[in-house]
């Protein structure tokens, strides 16, 4: 019996570009569900690691011996630095290492974020796709995935009431623009990446102050008593 | 060892390597999970003793209940030994009647054999064998969903929905292997067959508390022979599953490409060996993991939902 052929495959470096692409998106989705601040963390330690190994992946495949150097630094800074720092920040104000941190800031249930992440998500992919980019280092599918987490980790910061919630969120659109930027432009000069990657650390820095300032005056994380002005 | 094989015996060894293999998969996981918890735990052949014991009970039946009652556990295994006819069991090559049905042909085979066994379960009266019906048609509906986002996946990657094309495609090259759509509906598959086969995260699969139970306690008012058959159902769904999850999907490698003996009794072992390597990880799964609150159970089905509608997004990209 004849069958229909199979659909082509793109290749083994795409697909293992794509995988880790996706693998990052579904991280996203477990930052969106997350209840505790530092399970957040981890989560998004786990995918700035991801974006190290992607960085690694293409620069075997396509001999950039930069790249290596940026995998290796984005690691230090993003997967050791930056967690541990917002884990610093986070235990003064959370009380106890088991304090339920943000759980409960969520302005939906869970499922409603999923599943409204789920629509963003296909938005992104949509869109990007729509757009017919095609670079000869990028695989269309890990683009596309780019722009739904840019999406997803806007709704991250929308759908949750509280300061950490929305550093993560602003953080992993880092992450986002990171994957897109690799996937685009893989040959960027080191020194531009770099630069980057320490506006990062700036932005950590400023989230960082203002946590404790919202926290010193507000006595919570939750953003719910901003809404008011005060005078 | 180098005699073929006539094509109706290997149609019906498919369905022989599963009916009599079906107890030993659940024996071996047994196992494993008494020995990672340091008990020694039953033999691996407890099943089978257990089947021949429970037939040669007595078998007793609720006055309330109809002829029903007792025809749906029949109706229940013979549905369970017609499916192993439409897959990929033993040989990489279609057998004349595996295109009797698709994915789908296989996946209203075990509704049947789920709804009979509901249905009767209704019809005892018994709060507990109505409650086990009532949670497993809500739960089912909720996978169901996922399935066929699993379906779509396939078809998409195949042009077909027939098992035996997309184990062919799978075989076809590495990058069919490692692309996000194939290892994502794998993984959504993988967390329904968990859901279906009654394990950790969504049911203990030894328990004797009845709140907690879904699929288990369907079968409280069946006895002797009755209650044999709907055993030895549930386990040969467990293996039916676990042979689509692997000669399907995962490790499609080890099936037979000829009629000769060899190569089938080579079939059989790998598949023993491929279900067995499956079982060790649900093993591992129910001692690494709690059971997740009842209310719970539909965010896991809806996270395997996430994992199956991303991989279709991906495959529409091109190139996923």
């Amino acid at each position: 019996m004849a069958l229909a052929s199979p659909a082509s495959a793109p290749g083994i470096y795409a697909g293992v570009a794509n995988v880790i692409a996706a693998v990052m998106l579904l991280l996203e989705f477990g930052m969106l569900r997350q209840a505790l601040a530092r399970d957040q963390v981890r989560l998004y330690a786990a995918q700035s690691a991801l974006i190290s190994v992607l960085a690694v992946v293409i620069a075997a495949d396509r001999n950039l011996p930069d790249l290596y150097a940026l995998a290796g630094l984005s690691a230090a800074l993003k997967v050791v630095t930056v967690p541990l720092v917002l884990r610093r920040l986070l235990r003064g104000t959370v009380g106890d290492e088991e304090a339920p941190g943000v759980a409960g800031s969520q302005a939906v249930t869970p499922a409603t974020a999923v599943l409204a992440g789920i629509v963003l998500a296909a938005f992104g992919f949509f869109s990007f796709g729509a757009l017919g980019i095609r670079s000869p280092a990028a695989p269309p599918t890990a683009l596309s995935i780019a722009a739904a987490m840019v999406l997803m980790a806007f709704g991250l910061m929308i759908v949750r009431r509280d300061v950490a919630s929305q550093a993560i969120g602003f953080l992993s659109l880092e992450n986002a623009i990171s994957l897109a930027a690799l996937v685009v432009a893989a040959g960027l000069p080191l020194i531009l990446e770099t630069a980057f990657l320490f506006d990062l650390l700036v932005a950590v820095v400023v989230f960082g102050m203002l946590i404790r300032a919202h926290h010193s005056r507000a006595e919570s994380l939750s953003t719910a008593d901003l809404t008011r002005l005060r005078g | 060892m180098s005699a073929a094989l006539p094509i109706p015996v290997i149609q019906l060894l498919q369905v022989l390597t599963v009916a009599v293999a079906a107890p030993v998969l659940t024996g071996v996981i047994a196992k494993v999970e008494a020995r990672l918890q340091g008990r020694r735990g039953p033999r691996v052949l407890q099943p089978y003793y257990d089947l021949a014991k429970l037939f040669r009970k007595e078998a007793l039946a609720p006055q309330t209940a109809s002829w029903f009652f007792l025809a749906a556990p029949v109706i229940a295994v013979a549905a369970y030994l017609t499916i192993p006819l439409l897959i990929p069991v033993l040989t990489s090559y279609g057998l004349p009647l595996g295109y009797m049905g698709d994915i789908l042909g296989g996946g209203f085979l075990l509704a049947l054999a789920s709804f009979v066994v509901a249905t009767a379960a209704l019809e005892t009266g018994d709060p507990y064998a109505q409650l086990g019906s009532s949670r497993t048609k809500t739960f089912s509906a909720i996978a169901e969903p996922v399935v066929l986002f699993v379906v779509f996946t396939v078809a998409l990657l195949t042009g077909t929905d027939l098992p035996y094309a997309l184990a062919a495609t799978v075989r076809s090259s590495a990058g069919q292997v490692i692309r996000p759509a194939h290892l994502l509906a794998s993984a959504a598959l993988f967390m329904v067959i968990l859901a279906e086969t009654g394990r950790i995260p969504v049911e203990t699969h030894t328990g004797t508390n009845e709140f907690g139970m879904i699929e288990e306690a369907r079968a409280f008012e069946h006895s002797g022979p009755y209650f044999a058959l709907l055993k030895w159902g549930s386990e040969l769904k467990q293996l039916i599953l676990y042979t689509i999850l692997a000669n399907v999907f995962l490790a499609p490698w080890g099936l037979a490409s000829t009629q000769q003996i060899g190569a089938i009794i080579l079939a059989i072992l790998a598949l023993l060996a491929k279900a067995a390597a499956v079982g060790c990880v649900v093993a591992v799964i129910d001692n690494s993991f709690a059971k997740l609150r009842l209310f719970k159970i539909t965010e896991f089905v809806a996270g395997a939902f996430l994992l199956a509608v991303l991989g279709v997004f991906t495959l529409y990209l091109g190139g996923g």
